[in-house]
């Protein structure tokens, strides 16, 4: 066993892993996928953790095999997962905090759009609803916070942004987080062979459209 | 080939067998509350454990029979009527079209399932068909049953001269007052010993996602929030309120308070009979006696029942 083993924690059918970096996470993610092993497999900001049957697998047994295939993990090749761009409409009526958010960040309201376009950006995970993507970015950002008084309806597609952090959201919902945009797309469609748009990995590009071609898009004139 | 909703109640969906190997795109498990009952009720109508029925929540409801069929009532429920005549649960009964089921309101517990011999039509996704309230998808078009909705059957027949019986031994008790054993969740701390020492009350915040329990604050401020991660029905976390907040089927898959307990994978169809004011006393176990008192369940299920899956 190396030396600096990730801290593993053991429950009666799943086991928590801390992994302090998206490499380590990715990799993970991968092997414990390639075994076939696990019935669920799901990446957190700082972890991943799996679940397991416990009719099959008891929780001793399950942890060793969690840690041998955490050992021979290798680290996938970023440049393997397809890169997704979102096109992202940052008119008015979809972007109720932006001018807050541009305060915080200490630019015009109407730099924002190439502030937020030009940033790269990775999703973390995805999380809270069906296809919801929580977003990191490497590049600096003051912290936002999340609002006061979360709203009550936050709409499918709202891009909303906490700091580094962003997230999309996948259906209407209530929502604390400052919302920045909207993106027509949907992020999930169970009709789809991958039901969600985007999955843990992927590096995110934001695209700015005008309101008319957000008002044309196909999938925005189905909702 | 339909059953008719006449009286809908609090919260009437259909649910199965849970979502599986979704978590990671974000899509809960769903399913029904109480497995157990549900399976019961699907042995006793021929189907299997994990088949689509309609799960009752809290007050009563009435359905209207519109072909020949076979049911089966399992769950908290005061009573069944069938055209006004007392009818115990936990056996099969044949009914016909015209009759009405009236499944009175839960005293004690919270959930009840109505299971049908005729397959049930439910909107099919990720290889399952339970309702996801969340994501509106999913059992009935998304959505609990209103009045005057008529759920369709499929084509397929009833499965033939069924005539069941509840084992006594296999007969959930249903009471306001549950023990749930509890192992350490990630960010424990030392405060499982904590819950475990008292119980809580189910506060009025409780759905099919998940809800708070009210009782003595638990390590109050010693956590703030976390990075998200993974968590699951049975979860307990802790918001930096102190109240512990227990999570249910329609739980989100990941979260950002501190993971303190797990509810046992054995102990987690009790969770759906949880109401609020239900008196929840945790004690702590290991996960060695949690896997054996888990395999000796599914083990007395399966010999009387065949196959039943708890989740």
């Amino acid at each position: 066993m190396a030396k600096n083993a990730p801290m593993i924690h053991v429950c009666d059918d799943w086991i928590s892993i801390a992994l302090a970096d998206r490499e380590s996470i990715l990799a993970a993610q991968s092997a414990f996928a390639a075994s076939g092993q696990w019935t669920e497999i799901v990446p957190g900001m700082d972890s991943i953790t799996v679940q397991f049957d416990p009719g099959l697998l008891s929780p001793d047994e399950a942890a060793s095999l969690a840690r041998q295939q955490l050992n021979g993990a290798t680290s996938v090749n970023r440049a393997s997962i397809p890169m997704a761009t979102i096109p992202v409409c940052y008119d008015g009526d979809f972007a109720p905090d932006l001018a807050f958010v541009a305060g915080r960040i200490g630019i015009e309201a109407d730099r924002f759009p190439e502030w937020h376009s030009t940033r790269a950006q990775q999703v973390a995970m995805l999380g809270f609803m069906p296809g919801f993507a929580y977003l990191d970015s490497p590049d600096p950002c003051p912290a936002i916070g999340r609002l006061a008084d979360p709203r009550q309806l936050v709409h499918a597609g709202s891009i909303g942004i906490i700091g580094r952090q962003s997230c999309i959201y996948s259906f209407d919902s209530p929502g604390g987080w400052p919302i920045i945009g909207r993106t027509p797309l949907h992020l999930f469609d169970p009709k789809q062979e991958h039901p969600a748009l985007l999955a843990a990995g992927q590096t995110v590009r934001f695209e700015t459209i005008s309101r008319q071609t957000f008002d044309r898009w196909p999938e925005a004139a189905a909702k | 080939m339909s059953i008719r909703i006449l009286k809908a109640g609090l919260q009437t969906t259909l649910q199965g067998a849970p979502f599986r190997g979704h978590r990671h795109i974000g899509m809960p498990s769903a399913g029904a509350a109480d497995g157990l009952s549900l399976a019961l009720a699907n042995w006793l109508a021929g189907k299997s454990g994990g088949a689509i029925a309609f799960e009752i929540t809290l007050t009563d409801t009435v359905f209207e029979i519109r072909e020949p069929c076979l049911v089966a009532v399992v769950g908290s429920a005061e009573f069944v009527r069938i055209n006004g005549a007392a009818t115990p649960q936990h056996q099969t009964r044949a009914v016909f079209p015209g009759d009405s089921i009236h499944i009175g309101p839960s005293l004690a517990g919270c959930r009840t399932y109505l299971a049908t011999s005729a397959e049930i039509l439910a909107e099919e996704l990720l290889g399952g068909e339970s309702t996801c309230l969340a994501a509106k998808l999913g059992g009935f078009h998304g959505r609990a049953l209103r009045d005057e909705d008529i759920v369709r059957f499929s084509q397929k027949g009833t499965a033939g001269n069924i005539d069941r019986i509840t084992p006594q031994a296999l007969r959930p008790h249903y009471s306001d007052d549950h023990v749930l054993r509890v192992i350490p969740g990630p960010e424990a701390e030392n405060l499982v010993q904590d819950i475990c020492q008292k119980p809580f009350a189910v506060g009025t915040r409780a759905s099919r996602m998940g809800m708070m329990l009210e009782g003595p604050p638990a390590g109050t401020g010693k956590f703030g929030n976390m990075p998200s991660a993974a968590v699951f029905p049975g979860t307990i976390q802790l918001p930096p309120s102190g109240k512990p907040y227990l999570l249910g089927p329609d739980a989100q898959t990941t979260g950002g308070y501190p993971r303190i307990a797990q509810v046992i994978r054995a102990d987690r169809h009790l969770i759906g009979q949880l109401r609020p004011g239900s008196r929840v006393q945790f004690v702590q176990t290991t996960i060695e006696r949690a896997t054996e008192i888990y395999r000796e369940k599914l083990s007395l299920l399966t010999s009387l029942l065949g196959n039943v899956d708890l989740w």
